[in-house]
C-alpha cells in the first residue's frame, strides 16, 4: 500500500484528541482569534470516538477552577454539572466494617466542586468548541506522527477499509495526512502518539518513569433515598493488601444515580491479582451491598491514568508540538484529579501555539514558552508539592500517607526526590511471590464469586461499556512478540488475562493442551492497561478503525 | 386504516411479512376478535408478484393491494419510497407497518424523510390499538426499552423487530379481496443502479428468516468437530451458526456469528452446543421461541434463558439425537 495517494490536509493548529486538554485548547485559540483579530487560524481537532465525548471516562470530580477562567458564564452557557459537592467521607474498609476519618485529608477536600458526567461534560464542551466554528472530527485516530528529522510536521489518520487479514475491502480509502505548523497532542493517557514521541525523542528522563494506574467503574440506578446527590465518599483498604496502591470512589449523582469506581495502581507485585475482581469485592463489602441492594448496573468502562505526578511529566514542547492533558501526565493522584489541570495545560498550551503561529516560529525553542507558562501557573503550585507522594506508596499504604501527610505540611520539602520504578517492572514472577511456579493460574488469587447482579464477569460488564469495533480488521492489539506458552506463561502464569479489564486477552488450549493466547480486539474499551502493564512490554495498543466504548452518561 | 407493506424477493414471500400483519392487527384491535378495530390493508410490491396476493389474502385483513411495475425490480430504494407514498397519498393509512428487514431499513427512512412524517422503528412492542398506541422499541442495544409514542402527523411508519411478534399468530380465515392497483414510477427519477448481486451474497445466509439454527460455541472445541454439529443441523433442516469465538478463529464464516457483533435471530428452534451464553450472545437469540442448550456446565448463563436444558457432553448428547432424528 505504499503507493496510495493521500488526501493532505493543512492547518495552522492541529489538535489530536477531543477531550478536556483538546477542547479547552481549540477554545482558546478561538478566544485568542477573538481577542486579537489578523488573519484567523485554520485549527482542526482529531477525535478517535465517533461521537464526542464517547470514549470519555472519569469519576469524576470537577475542580472548576480551569472551567472559571476559560468559560466564565459556563453557568449560564448551560454546563452539565450534575451537583455541586456538599457532604464528603473518607472510610478506612477492613472486610468487614469501615473507619471514618476523623478529619478529611485536605487534598481530598472537595467543597465547591462538582460531580459530574465526564462524557456528558465533554459533549457540552465540544458544543461550545464547535459554535465558535473550530472543524471538529469525530471517528479520526491520529495513527502515526509525521516528522521531519526531529520535527513534528503533523499526524496521519488510520487506513480505513482493511479486512483482518490486512487486505483492502471494496471499502478501502487511506488516512489523511494532516500537516500543522504546531501540532497539540491530546491523546490521553499512554497516548499512542505521545508514546511515540517518547521513544522518537526521549522526552521523559530515566529516573522519573512515568506511573499508572487502572481505574474500574460502573454506573449504578439506586432507590433515591441512598445517598444526597452530591455526596462523595472515599474508600482506602480493603479489598487491597498494604503492597497494593488505590481505593475506591462513590458519587452520588441526581435521580438515583451512583458513579462508583475502583483504581488500582499498575505497581502490584502479585502477578495473579486481578484488578477486575478487586473491583468485584470491593462490591461485596456490607457498606457497599447496603448502599447497591435493589439497584442496577447500567454502565461500566476502564480505564488506566497517569499516577506519577510532577516529576514524570515529560519534555511537553519540541520542535512543531505540544503535549498537553493527560497525555502529558497531568494529573494530581493525591486529589484524584485531572480534568481541570487538562483544561489549563489546554489553555497554556493554545496560548503558546497561537504565538508561535503568529509569529512565524514553531521550533522548540519558541514553544518552550509553554513549559515557562506551566511553571508559572497553578498546575505547578499544585502538582510541585506533591511531586514524591505516588512514589512514597510505592513504599506501602501506611508510609505513602505518612508522606503525603508531611508533603502537605512542608508543602514538599524534600533534600532529594524520590525515584520511581515502571510499574510493570515491580510485578514479581511466580516463582518469587508463591515460591513456586507450580500454583494455579487459571484464577485470579482474589477471585470472588460472580453472581451477575452486584459482582459480574467481565464479558458482561464489557457488554454495559456499550463497546463495538467492526470485527473484519486487523487486531489494533499488536503483540510484537509471542511468548505466551513458552515464557510469561511459566514465569507470570498470563497476568494479560487478569490485568485486562474487558476480556480482551484470553488463553485458549489447543487440542493438544498447547496455550494459545486468543486477542478478542473488539472486546477493547481503549483504556491502554495492557501497553502499560505487560511484564514483557511487549504489546502495543494502535487505535482500531472506528468503534470503541460508548460512555453515555458516565 | 394500517398498511402493511409485504416484502418478497423473487416471488417469494419474507416470512417476516407474516409478523408485521400479526402487529398490524394487534394495533387495530382485531387480534382477538374478528371484527371492529381499524381496517388492514397489505401492499406487494414487485415486477411480478405471481400468486403472493392470494397468499397473503389468507390472512384477515380487509383487501390485499398488489402493485406491480416493472420499475420495483431490481429493488431501489427511490423505487420502493415512489411506490409507497403513493399508496399512502391515496389511502390515507394511520400507520404504516413493515417487517424491520435489511431492505426496510434502506428505504423506510428516505420514506419518513421524503413525506415528513415519524419513523419509529425496530418495535418489540404494541400497548394499546389504534390512534392511542405507543410503540416499544430497544435503545442501548437493548438494555433500555423506551415508549414512544408518535407525533407529527400521520402515517407514522413502524418498522416491527423480527422475531418480535409471532407469524404463526396471525389471524386467518379471512377471504380477502385482492385488487391490483397502478402505481406511477418516473424511472428517470431513480436515482441507484444495482449492480448485479456479489458472489458473496449469494451465498450468504440471512440467518433472521431460519426457522431452526444449531449454533455451536467454544465448547465444540475444534474445527474437525464443526461437521458434528452441521450433521445435527441438515438431521434438523437447520441452519448452522455459531458465537464469536467460533468465527474469531475462521472455523466459520463470519455471517454465521449470532450476537451483538453478528446477526439478530428469533427462529422457532435454537439448539445451543456448547455454548455458554455471554450476554453479548445472548441479546442475537433471546428472542428465539425454543431455545435448547447442551453445555457440561450447569453453571453457564445459557440455562437462564434456555427452555430445555441439558447439562452433559455435547459430544454423546448430539450424535444420539442425530440417531433419532434419522430414524425413519
Amino acid at each position: 500500500m505504499a503507493d496510495v495517494q493521500r488526501e493532505t490536509l493543512e492547518v495552522d493548529v492541529l489538535i489530536v484528541g477531543g477531550g478536556p486538554a483538546g477542547l479547552s485548547a481549540a477554545l482558546r485559540l478561538s478566544q485568542l482569534q477573538q481577542e486579537k483579530g489578523g488573519e484567523p487560524l485554520s485549527i482542526a481537532v482529531l477525535e478517535k470516538a465517533r461521537e464526542a465525548g464517547a470514549h470519555m471516562l472519569s469519576g469524576a470530580v470537577l475542580d472548576p477552577s480551569t472551567l472559571r477562567d476559560l468559560i466564565p458564564d459556563f453557568k449560564e452557557k448551560g454546563a452539565p454539572l450534575a451537583a455541586e459537592v456538599h457532604d464528603e467521607d473518607v472510610y478506612f474498609f477492613t472486610e468487614s466494617s469501615k473507619l471514618a476519618f476523623p478529619i478529611i485529608p485536605p487534598p481530598l477536600r472537595n467543597h465547591g466542586n462538582y460531580v459530574i458526567s465526564l462524557n456528558q461534560f465533554v459533549r457540552w464542551l465540544t458544543g461550545q468548541v464547535e459554535a465558535a466554528g473550530v472543524d471538529f472530527f469525530t471517528g479520526f485516530a491520529g495513527q502515526d506522527i509525521l516528522m521531519d528529522g526531529a520535527r513534528v510536521r503533523g499526524v496521519r489518520t488510520g487506513d480505513r477499509g482493511i479486512d483482518k487479514h490486512g487486505q483492502s475491502k471494496p471499502t478501502f480509502e487511506p488516512g489523511v495526512d494532516i500537516l500543522a505548523k504546531v501540532t497539540i497532542f491530546c491523546d490521553g493517557v499512554r497516548g499512542n502518539l505521545t508514546k511515540e514521541l517518547h521513544r522518537r525523542l526521549q522526552l521523559g528522563g530515566r529516573e522519573h518513569p512515568p506511573q499508572f494506574a487502572i481505574g474500574l467503574k460502573e454506573l449504578w440506578e439506586v432507590p433515591r433515598d441512598r445517598l444526597k446527590p452530591g455526596t462523595v465518599i472515599h474508600t482506602l483498604g480493603y479489598p487491597l493488601k498494604h503492597e497494593e496502591f488505590g481505593g475506591a470512589f462513590i458519587y452520588a449523582m441526581p435521580e438515583g444515580q451512583l458513579s462508583i469506581g475502583f483504581v488500582v495502581g499498575l505497581d502490584y507485585k502479585d502477578p495473579l491479582f486481578d484488578p477486575h475482581m478487586a473491583f468485584n469485592r470491593f462490591k461485596q463489602h456490607p457498606f457497599m451491598t447496603s448502599l447497591l441492594e435493589g439497584g442496577q448496573m447500567i454502565r461500566y468502562g476502564a480505564k488506566a491514568l497517569p499516577e506519577g505526578g510532577w516529576n514524570t511529566i515529560p519534555r511537553v514542547y519540541m520542535d512543531g508540538a505540544l503535549i498537553a492533558g493527560d497525555a502529558g501526565n497531568f494529573l494530581n493522584s493525591m486529589r484524584l484529579k485531572g480534568i481541570h489541570l487538562a483544561m489549563r495545560t489546554g489553555m497554556l498550551a493554545a496560548e503558546t501555539a497561537f504565538d508561535a503561529v503568529r509569529a512565524g516560529d514553531t521550533s522548540a525553542a519558541v514553544l518552550k514558552a509553554y513549559k515557562d507558562r506551566i511553571d508559572r501557573s497553578a498546575v505547578r503550585d499544585e502538582l510541585y508539592p506533591v511531586r514524591n507522594v505516588h512514589q512514597a506508596f510505592g513504599y506501602g499504604l501506611l508510609p505513602g500517607m505518612a508522606f503525603a501527610g508531611l508533603a502537605v505540611a512542608t508543602h514538599g520539602w524534600l533534600p532529594e526526590d524520590l525515584h520511581g520504578h515502571p510499574g510493570h517492572d515491580r510485578m514479581k514472577m511466580l516463582s518469587w511471590y508463591y515460591g513456586t511456579r507450580d500454583v494455579p493460574i487459571d484464577k485470579p488469587s482474589n477471585a470472588t464469586a460472580v453472581d451477575r447482579k452486584l459482582t459480574f464477569d467481565k464479558v458482561t460488564n464489557v457488554h454495559f461499556s456499550g463497546t463495538s469495533h467492526d470485527e473484519d480488521q486487523p487486531s489494533h492489539l499488536l503483540v510484537h512478540t509471542e511468548i505466551c506458552s513458552s515464557i510469561c506463561g511459566p514465569e507470570y502464569g498470563h497476568p494479560c488475562t487478569r490485568f485486562c479489564p474487558a476480556n480482551v486477552y484470553e488463553i485458549t488450549h489447543e487440542a493438544d493442551g498447547t496455550p494459545r493466547l486468543q486477542i478478542n480486539a473488539s472486546n477493547c474499551v481503549h483504556c491502554k492497561t495492557c501497553d502499560i502493564m505487560d511484564p514483557y512490554q511487549v504489546i502495543t495498543w494502535v487505535p482500531p478503525e472506528g468503534g470503541g466504548p460508548q460512555y453515555n452518561g458516565m | 386504516m394500517i398498511l402493511v407493506v409485504a416484502e418478497q424477493h423473487e416471488g417469494k414471500l419474507n416470512r417476516a411479512t407474516w409478523e408485521a400483519i400479526a402487529a398490524a392487527q394487534q394495533l387495530a384491535g382485531t387480534a382477538q376478535q374478528l371484527a371492529g378495530g381499524m381496517p388492514i390493508s397489505v401492499a406487494v410490491l414487485g415486477a411480478s408478484t405471481g400468486g403472493l396476493g392470494q397468499e397473503l389474502a389468507a390472512a384477515a385483513v380487509a383487501e390485499v393491494l398488489v402493485a406491480e411495475n416493472a420499475a420495483l425490480e431490481p429493488y431501489t430504494p427511490d423505487a420502493y419510497a415512489a411506490a409507497v407514498s403513493a399508496f399512502i397519498d391515496s389511502a390515507k393509512p394511520a400507520f404504516v407497518l413493515l417487517p424491520h428487514t435489511y431492505q426496510t431499513r434502506d428505504f423506510a427512512p428516505l420514506l419518513a424523510a421524503r413525506i415528513r412524517k415519524p419513523l419509529v422503528t425496530d418495535v418489540t412492542g404494541i400497548n394499546g390499538t389504534g390512534a392511542d398506541a405507543t410503540f416499544t422499541r430497544p435503545m442501548f442495544q437493548g438494555k433500555l426499552a423506551a415508549q414512544v409514542k408518535p407525533h407529527g402527523g400521520s402515517p407514522a411508519i413502524i418498522t416491527v423487530q423480527i422475531g418480535a411478534f409471532r407469524a404463526d399468530a396471525v389471524q386467518k380465515g379471512g377471504s380477502a379481496p385482492v385488487k391490483k392497483v397502478d402505481v406511477q414510477i418516473d424511472p428517470s427519477a431513480i436515482r441507484q443502479k444495482p449492480e448485479a448481486p456479489f458472489r458473496e451474497a449469494k451465498q450468504a445466509v440471512d440467518l433472521g428468516q431460519a426457522e431452526r439454527i444449531v449454533s455451536v460455541g467454544r465448547g465444540i472445541k475444534s474445527q474437525e468437530n464443526i461437521a458434528l454439529a452441521e450433521k445435527l443441523a441438515r438431521a434438523m433442516g437447520a441452519e448452522i451458526a455459531a458465537s464469536r469465538p467460533i468465527c474469531d478463529n475462521g472455523w466459520l464464516p463470519m455471517e454465521r456469528q449470532i450476537g451483538s457483533s453478528g446477526q439478530t435471530v428469533a427462529p422457532k428452534l435454537y439448539v445451543a452446543l456448547g455454548i455458554s451464553g455471554a450476554i453479548q450472545h445472548l441479546v442475537g437469540m433471546k428472542g428465539s421461541r425454543t431455545i435448547v442448550a447442551i453445555n457440561k456446565d450447569a453453571e453457564a448463563p445459557i440455562f437462564e434463558v434456555a427452555d430445555y436444558g441439558i447439562v452433559g457432553d455435547l459430544f454423546e448428547i448430539a450424535p444420539a439425537l442425530i440417531t433419532e432424528l434419522e430414524k425413519p
